[in-house]
């Protein structure tokens, strides 16, 4: 993020809610990711109006509602394309897109890729509850195959992704991954990630009490161990490593960064070598079509 | 009627230079102060196969392709057999012989043939690339291509290479010269002579359509490649970054719609350009720019379909796509090309629309378009009207979606104190804030499409070619239009009594237009190359009009001579 859009303001977390009120379930992990979102907002003072914040469809994708900022409630898995067009055409905002395993992964995974590798500069936070919340409850992307589910009577068939080791290969340069249930780690990760200049992901663990009876809070609890302090957040071998999860455990924690050019750094280059300016005689262009 | 035009057709296989031929006698023309018509079919493979190029010139306006040509001159047997059915009496034929790798055996009757050894020459010459130099020379003796001209136009290509490359293609143009010189003509064609210069450029449809979009204030485009489209990205590419603006490319056209839609909610003027199969998968996001009021542009230029169907060949059969493609009541705005005058004009004009009216404009060109270069009038930058969007003025509370007068709500930048909203493809209230009582579902409706009524009234009016009452009245849209203008000529001047109608606003269509054309009309003739009579098809279910369809699809375009053909029957 251009550091220009940080510490303008001076607000308390909870006057970054927006006037509407929030629509999920109780006992949902969404909230303490939300909650964590507004306490990262906070820490760096960001002013709402500089920022956008940008969603796909599901109950994650709820999220810009929530949130004092400009905002868009796009399409399922497109949030993270529309994002990559607003942050072109202004880069100095802040562009934070929230939404699910299956908006991210299943529908909008041809995405994915892309936003990593282009290292747009924007946060992109998954809440990864391993099912589909709005729809009542089919398998995700993310669902272990015990998981029985709407669509799933007998279990899964299919082998879960894990959305770390995907996020690190496509190039993503803050890979880092959380649980709803600690909403300080949440927080300083979004935070870093907001802060971090390219594409920041962020995995976030969340239980959905409705639908998914496996992945409870104490799954998760037990699932998660912190990143061992002395690793090189700079070796993507070692955060390849962690995020494979040796021993069973899932790293929590920042597990890789890197600095390199932005998408938007890329594309002004290309502009300088052009000597392009806005006001550039259109004369010039036409007359190259002379015979 | 005596011919005031010549259509020179140059075949061959892919790669033996073809295209750059065409390329120079449509330069040289355009240097005499001809008017130019080109048509080119290439091969959907990358080397190889059956390449033409056709160049129409004369001094007056040419408007579309023509029926046949008058000189063909091949460079191999294939380019002869595919050919030979289209020689008429009269028809001259320059060929590869002796040496080349076929013999014409006899002509048909009335056919004359000038033999000319190209390949042999190029290999006298130690290189076979100056093949196409041999033909341009032997070409410019028998039919006037102007030598200075011609020239002028090699030396322009090939003189920024050096002067050696210059010299060595010049010495196979007077090679040609000297070959040809030796037949005697016996066919009747020669170009015009060369006219008072005028300002002019020789552009194709597709590159034409980048220069409007970069004179039109674009400052966003999005790609994905696609035949026929492919050339817009490539001269946006090149041009858009000396504005200080980007083009980027997409991981597919569903990111490249969504790009557009995230970079103008955040106040860019943006577009994209696809073809039908990528117009197909933007259909959601296209129903989302229409829900949240968001202006995109999208050129499609049409190619033969369904499905991967003729990735290289012409068809116009994307209109109810482009007008109904997207789920949902979701108004937009359908403009057409009809030449490469349009593309430029035109698309300026969808820029400005989507920007006024707030919601996706699509423009519909066509392969055949997407390949002509046309020498179209040098445009005038500062001749254009550009619009941008309505944007808030600070005053009051601001209210995205606010209900005002023409239904046009003000927007407002991301950044911009006190007009925070958000942008949805949920139905919504006045704020944005999601809303699904019936009443507003209905209102909000109605905002959107009665903000497009005033279109028709304030769009310029439909183009009637002809005045009077007419015995059949020919209503046609894209390049079609060219085709019919000259059929209506040639019938006219033959004293039938016949009109032509030419839309470019399809959507939402000038309805009451439409109504008193054929008020004047006996019989409404609609000619388009698709299978189902698409534009028909919306005449018969918005108006009061029974159209007799007209319809062929072997992915080239009509002739003059087939519309001719078709009123004579009607009449
Ligand atoms: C094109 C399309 N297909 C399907 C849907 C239905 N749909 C809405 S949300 C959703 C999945 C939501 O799951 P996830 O993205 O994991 O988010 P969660 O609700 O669990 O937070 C689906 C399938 C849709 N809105 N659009």
């Amino acid at each position: 993020m251009s550091t220009a859009a940080l510490h303008q303001v001076e607000m308390k977390p909870k006057e970054y809610k927006s006037e509407v009120s929030v629509v999920w379930c109780p006992g949902c992990g969404h909230h303490g990711i939300l909650n964590a979102i507004y306490r990262a907002l906070s820490e760096l003072g960001i002013d709402p109006t500089k920022m956008m914040s940008i969603s796909g469809i599901g109950c994650s994708s709820r999220t810009p509602y929530f949130i004092k900022s400009y905002k868009m409630h796009t399409l399922h898995g497109r949030a993270g394309a529309v994002a990559t067009g607003a942050q072109i055409a202004r880069p100095d905002l802040v562009v934070m897109v929230t939404g699910g395993d299956g908006d991210g992964f299943s529908i909008g995974g041809g995405h994915m890729p892309h936003m990593a590798r282009k290292n747009v500069d924007m946060t992109y936070v998954l809440y990864d509850n391993g099912i589909y919340g709005l729809t009542k409850g089919q398998y995700s992307p993310t669902s272990r195959p015990e998981l029985k589910a709407y669509t799933t009577p007998y279990g899964g068939p299919d082998t879960p992704m894990d959305p770390l080791l995907y996020m690190l290969t496509y190039g993503a340069t803050y890979v880092a991954q959380a649980f709803a249930g600690k909403p300080k780690v949440c927080a300083d990760l979004i935070k870093g990630a907001i802060e971090h200049r390219g594409f920041s992901y962020v995995n976030i663990f969340s239980q959905c009490t409705s639908f998914n009876h496996i992945d409870t809070v104490e799954y998760y609890r037990d699932l998660v161990e912190e990143v061992p302090t002395g690793h090189d957040v700079t070796d993507l071998g070692a955060a390849m490593a962690l995020a494979r999860r040796p021993n069973g455990k899932a790293p929590m924690g920042l597990l890789y960064q890197d600095k390199r050019p932005t998408l938007v750094d890329r594309l002004q280059e290309i502009v300088t070598k052009v000597g392009g300016h806005p006001d550039y005689d259109l004369n010039k262009i036409i007359d190259l079509s002379r015979p | 009627m005596a011919k005031r035009d010549l259509i020179i057709r140059i075949g061959g296989e892919g790669g033996e230079g073809v295209i750059s031929s065409g390329d120079f006698i449509a330069a040289a023309c355009a240097r005499a102060g001809l008017d130019v018509y080109t048509f080119k079919t290439f091969p959907a493979e990358i080397k190889g196969g059956y390449a033409m190029y056709q160049v129409r010139a004369s001094a007056e306006r040419v408007y579309n392709q023509g029926d046949t040509f008058d000189v063909l001159c091949v460079f191999n047997g294939e380019a002869f057999e595919v050919n030979k059915s289209q020689m008429r009496p009269g028809t001259a034929v320059v060929y590869d012989y002796p040496g080349g790798d076929f013999e014409p055996g006899e002509l048909p009757p009335g056919v004359f043939g000038y033999p000319i050894p190209m390949t042999q020459a190029a290999k006298d010459m130690k290189s076979i690339r100056s093949k196409n130099m041999v033909a341009l020379g032997a070409l410019s003796v028998l039919f006037n291509i102007h030598e200075s001209t011609l020239v002028g136009a090699l030396t322009k290509k090939f003189g920024k290479k050096g002067k050696e490359v210059l010299d060595f293609n010049l010495q196979g143009f007077a090679k040609g010269k000297e070959l040809a010189a030796k037949l005697t003509k016996q066919d009747p064609w020669r170009l015009a002579d060369v006219q008072d210069p005028k300002d002019i450029i020789v552009i194709a449809g597709n590159d034409a359509v980048g220069l409007g979009a970069v004179m039109g204030g674009l400052e966003f485009f999005s790609a994905y490649p696609i035949t026929p489209a492919t050339e817009i990205a490539k001269y946006v590419a090149t041009h858009l970054p000396k504005r200080g603006n980007h083009l980027i490319q997409a991981e597919d056209e569903i990111a490249s719609i969504s790009q557009v839609i995230g970079a103008s909610y955040a106040g860019l003027k943006s577009m994209t350009a696809t073809s039908g199969p990528g117009l197909a998968l933007m259909s959601e996001m296209l129903g989302m720019a229409s829900m949240s009021e968001t202006p995109v542009m999208v050129v499609d230029v049409q190619r033969g379909g369904p499905s991967t169907g003729l990735p290289t060949k012409h068809e116009q059969s994307d209109l109810f796509l482009a007008i109904h493609g997207a789920h949902g009541d979701a108004p937009r705005v359908v403009l057409s090309v009809e030449d490469v005058h349009d593309c430029v004009d035109m698309t300026i004009e969808a820029l400005n629309l989507a920007e006024e009216y707030q919601c996706p404009v699509i423009l519909l060109s066509d392969g055949s378009l997407a390949f002509s270069t046309q020498t179209i009038p040098a445009p005038k930058p500062a001749s254009y009207t550009i619009v941008n969007r309505r944007r808030w003025d600070g005053q009051g509370t601001y209210k995205r979606y606010e209900f005002t007068p023409d239904h046009i709500s003000p927007m407002a930048d991301p950044g911009t104190p006190n007009a925070m909203h958000i942008a949805t493809g949920l139905e919504h209230g006045e704020t944005g804030a999601p809303n699904w009582r019936p009443e507003n579902h209905w209102a909000m409706h109605e905002k959107r499409f009665n903000k497009l009524n005033r279109i028709v009234d304030t769009y310029r009016p439909t183009e009637i070619d002809g005045s009077g009452d007419a015995d059949v009245g020919v209503i046609t849209w894209g390049s079609t239009i060219g085709v019919v203008r000259e059929a209506v000529q040639r019938l006219r001047a033959e004293g039938l009594k016949v009109k032509g109608f030419y839309p470019k606003l399809m959507w939402p269509m000038p309805v009451q237009q439409y109504e008193a054309f054929a008020a004047t009309c006996k019989k409404i003739l609609v000619p388009e190359v698709n299978y189902q009579g698409q534009l028909a098809h919306f005449i018969r279910a918005e108006t009061s009009i029974k159209p007799i369809r007209f319809n062929i699809c072997g992915g080239l375009p009509f002739t003059p001579a087939m519309i001719v053909a078709k009123v004579k029957e009607l009449i």
